[in-house]
């Protein structure tokens, strides 16, 4: 709209605000038709605002969660109890953690003398009398459900305005935090699908959903790697409070989730099609988000994960993932393949229709494969399974990488590295005694420095200048590297970026690049390259620290090479993970050896005896 | 911020209400260190069921920064602006980071935290917020320093009045017009 337009639009709406009933109808029978309907639908909006009281409070008081929840991420999380503090008949022996929800804390029940976990719902929960009911209800039915890979709720009460929920303790992590520690074998995967299943068909027998199966909700003891399901019932008393925010918007949920791209919603991968469409959900909705889950424990990778909720919600909707049997890394069985693509079955009808069938399923599929390692065990040795570079796998638009394009910016600072690498050919020091380690016959000087520069509307207004290597970096700062090498030799280049679940550490390839070096890693002597080479890296939003790996090495390195220079269709990222893990096992093997570091106020020095300099930049923001 | 004498930053004010944008650039940061401060610790402080009274912050933040006895009235006006402002960006700063906030966290607290989703979806209104504001002040930058100064800065209409030297009465009627025009565009029913 022009700013002519809406000057002649807000004319009209001021008089005709200030008019009511007919002198108002009469008033914008005279105005423009073509103005008109624009001034008839800003009243209107004007009417819903006020009913709705739109923006009426102040930001900073509505919207004071935002900056209590970061609190809690950030600072020591508060207790409300303390050890030895009583409660009912519930004594706190220890704090276990803390969460939006509330808190946690291991406690031992007097009566019974048995130890517990102890959930005590925040005031803001707790005075929500409508989620209470349904906590109550919930937790009432799911504490009547007994079979061994259910966490069992013991009670759900209130003491001295506290209100808790007392669980079964278990001694153990998360199947999110066993995939990130644990390399786990199919074998092991089948036993904690099989066990996830039974605790499901024991619930759905009770005609309760679970609704959000995910590995966050999967616990697995310590002892005896037992699994443990737990939130049956929960689930339903979060999700509903998930879609009462939509439902109060009700179209306004389709745009939610077009509008805020960046908006990580934790258990949209989970979401069975008919859960990501707000259909009405039954049994089989949990056995859409085992399968997900099975396939994650499998390939390490997500089925259907977009870089926008929308595009992983397409996915769910539309997209077949990639056959668990083409990932190298683990051997999955064909019947495993099977199951899980039954269970994925984006028609409700074609999926398993129980619980029961899909593990029945994984029990026979179980049988027969200890029925063939017996087999194995008596005839050949194990061989080991080569692994390969697995295929691309789609996984949808370019992710939003760390250094990725800023968003808004009052003060863009640019920063250049300019980091130079010098060569120091053979002049080995001699040999002063017996004790001293033999000096080897090359070493490599890395020389680099930061050179920041204040951008404002996209020009300079500050002349450039050079700190001392590492700081701390706000989130707007751009970045350009620039190297130089006195004598010829190997670069290469990764931006690591930040770990995501299970899945091996995403690199991107910042040098060599198609067009930085015409893709190769060989520098000539006093070359000087600049990277990226005309624009600037820009962190975005994510706080804390973000490494840039140096790789300088006179011969060429076979394993870097292989991995070609970055590809511009996904800015450098490396997709598949066999070749991420190549990089990673490069790098922590090789930066074991810390180079001395030498700072001027200009410039880092970094010294490193040997053919190979492996060096990672620090670079904080916030 | 101990190190910044008060002086210098009622210079500053001075300096910037006497037309100097220059001045603006030094005073932002620094009044955007003292107000995010002093947010999270009334946060801390009030989390406690009570709220956080935006006035009173931008209050505590005026005496703290302000040297009281060489200030001439309008530069309080000023700095309701500004500060305004800032806590426009505050907010979005903290919206945008949840969004990219990661969730981790003891084992048994995993399962619980589904809360977070409320804080973000709240987030996510407010970048929607931020975004239309910006489109608005292109438009009509008068009416978008209403709503900042109102919702983010929590003047009431006469204060506002008399931070843009304009009525009272045309303070309520911008922000008639730019509240229908903002729920417009955030509900998605906007003509153009």
């Amino acid at each position: 709209m022009t700013p002519e337009r809406w000057q002649q639009i807000s004319r009209i709406f001021k008089s005709a605000i200030s008019l009511d009933g007919e002198a108002r109808d009469k008033y914008l029978k005279g105005v423009d038709s073509s103005l008109r309907a624009e001034v008839d639908k800003l009243l209107e909006s004007h009417r819903k605002a006020s009913d709705e009281k739109f923006i009426d409070g102040v930001a900073a008081e509505a919207n004071a969660a935002l900056l209590i929840e970061e609190d809690e991420l950030n600072e020591p999380p508060s207790h409300r109890l303390n050890k030895g503090q009583q409660l009912g008949s519930y004594v706190v022996l220890d704090a276990l953690g803390s969460g939006g929800m509330g808190e946690v804390y291991l406690a031992k029940d007097t009566r019974l003398d048995r130890t517990v976990a102890l959930k005590v719902l925040s005031e803001e929960i707790a005075s929500d009398q409508r989620r209470m009911q349904r906590f109550r209800q919930e937790a009432k039915m799911a504490s009547s459900l007994n079979q061994p890979n259910i966490l069992t709720i013991f009670e759900f009460g209130e003491v001295e305005g506290l209100t808790f929920l007392a669980t079964e303790f278990i001694d153990g992590e998360t199947l999110r935090e066993h995939l990130r520690t644990q390399k786990l074998k199919i074998g092991e995967i089948v036993d904690i699908a099989i066990q996830v299943l039974a605790a499901l068909d024991a619930a759905h027998e009770a005609h309760i959903i679970h609704r959000d199966i995910k590995p966050e909700n999967v616990m697995i003891r310590r002892r005896d790697q037992v699994v443990k399901v737990l939130d049956f019932g929960l689930a339903k008393a979060t999700a509903e409070r998930k879609t009462s925010t939509f439902t109060e918007q009700e179209s306004e949920a389709a745009t939610e989730f077009k509008t805020a791209p960046h908006v990580v919603m934790g258990t949209i991968n989970y979401m069975s099609p008919e859960q990501a469409q707000a259909h009405a959900v039954d049994v089989r909705t949990d056995i859409w988000s085992t399968g997900v889950m099975i396939y994650e424990m499998v390939s390490g990778l997500m089925p259907f994960k977009g870089a926008t909720v929308s595009h992983t919600i397409v996915q769910i909707l539309e997209k077949d993932p990639v056959p668990l049997t083409q990932f190298t890394q683990r051997k999955a069985p064909a019947e495993l393949q099977r199951i899980v693509s039954k269970a994925l079955a984006k028609n409700v009808d074609e999926r398993y229709q129980t619980a029961k069938d899909m593990l029945i399923d994984l029990r026979n599929l179980k049988k027969r494969r200890d029925v063939e390692a017996e087999i194995d065990r008596t005839s050949s040795p194990d061989s080991p399974r080569p692994t390969i570079v697995s295929e691309q796998v789609d996984r949808g638009p370019q992710k939003k990488r760390v250094l990725a394009i800023a968003m808004v910016a009052m003060v863009i600072v640019t920063a250049g590295i300019f980091a130079f690498s010098m060569w120091r050919s053979s002049r080995a020091r001699t040999n002063r005694g017996a004790v001293a380690p033999p000096v080897p016959s090359d070493e490599h000087t890395l020389t680099y420095s930061i050179t920041v520069q204040k951008f404002r509307d996209g020009k300079a207004y500050q002349e450039p200048f050079a700190l001392p290597g590492e700081m701390i970096f706000e989130a707007d700062y751009k970045i350009q590297i620039q190297m130089r090498t006195p004598q010829p030799g190997h670069l290469y280049i990764y931006n690591e970026g930040p770990p995501e679940g299970s899945a091996p550490t995403e690199f991107v390839v910042l040098f060599p690049t198609k067009t930085a070096n015409k893709g190769s890693s060989l520098l000539a002597a006093n070359q000087v390259v600049l990277i990226p080479e005309e624009s600037r890296f820009e962190f975005d939003k994510e706080q804390g620290p973000e490494t840039v790996w140096l790789v300088f090495a006179t011969d060429s390195v076979p394993e870097l090479e292989a991995l070609g220079a970055a590809n511009p269709n996904t800015r450098g990222l490396i997709t598949e993970p066999a070749r991420n893990r190549v990089v990673q096992d490069f790098l922590s093997k090789h930066s074991v050896q810390k180079p001395t570091v030498t700072k001027d106020d200009k410039q880092t020095t970094l010294k490193i005896p040997g053919k190979l300099l492996v060096y990672p930049i620090k670079l904080e923001h916030h | 911020m101990a190190e910044k004498p008060q002086h210098q930053i009622t210079q500053l004010l001075a300096e910037w209400s006497g037309g100097n944008q220059a001045a603006l650039d030094e005073l932002y940061p620094l009044v955007y260190e003292e107000l995010h401060r002093l947010a999270r610790r009334y946060m801390s402080r009030e989390r406690r069921g009570h709220t956080l009274q935006t006035t009173a912050l931008i209050n505590e933040a005026y005496v703290r920064l302000v040297d009281q006895r060489n200030v001439r009235w309008a530069n309080r006006s000023h700095f309701f602006a500004i500060s305004a402002q800032i806590m426009r960006r505050i907010l979005i700063d903290h919206a945008r980071r949840h969004a990219y906030a990661k969730r981790g966290g003891g084992a048994q607290q995993v399962s619980l935290e589904e809360v977070a989703m409320v804080a973000r979806e709240a987030g996510s209104d407010l970048i929607k917020l931020d975004e239309a504001l910006k489109i608005l002040a292109k438009m009509d930058p008068r009416r978008c320093h209403v709503v900042e100064l109102r919702y983010f800065g929590g003047l009431s209409n006469e204060e506002i009045a008399g931070v843009l030297k304009v009525s009272e009465n045309t303070v309520t009627r911008d922000w008639n017009l730019a509240r229908a025009w903002l729920y417009q565009q955030l509900t998605g029913s906007a003509a153009n």
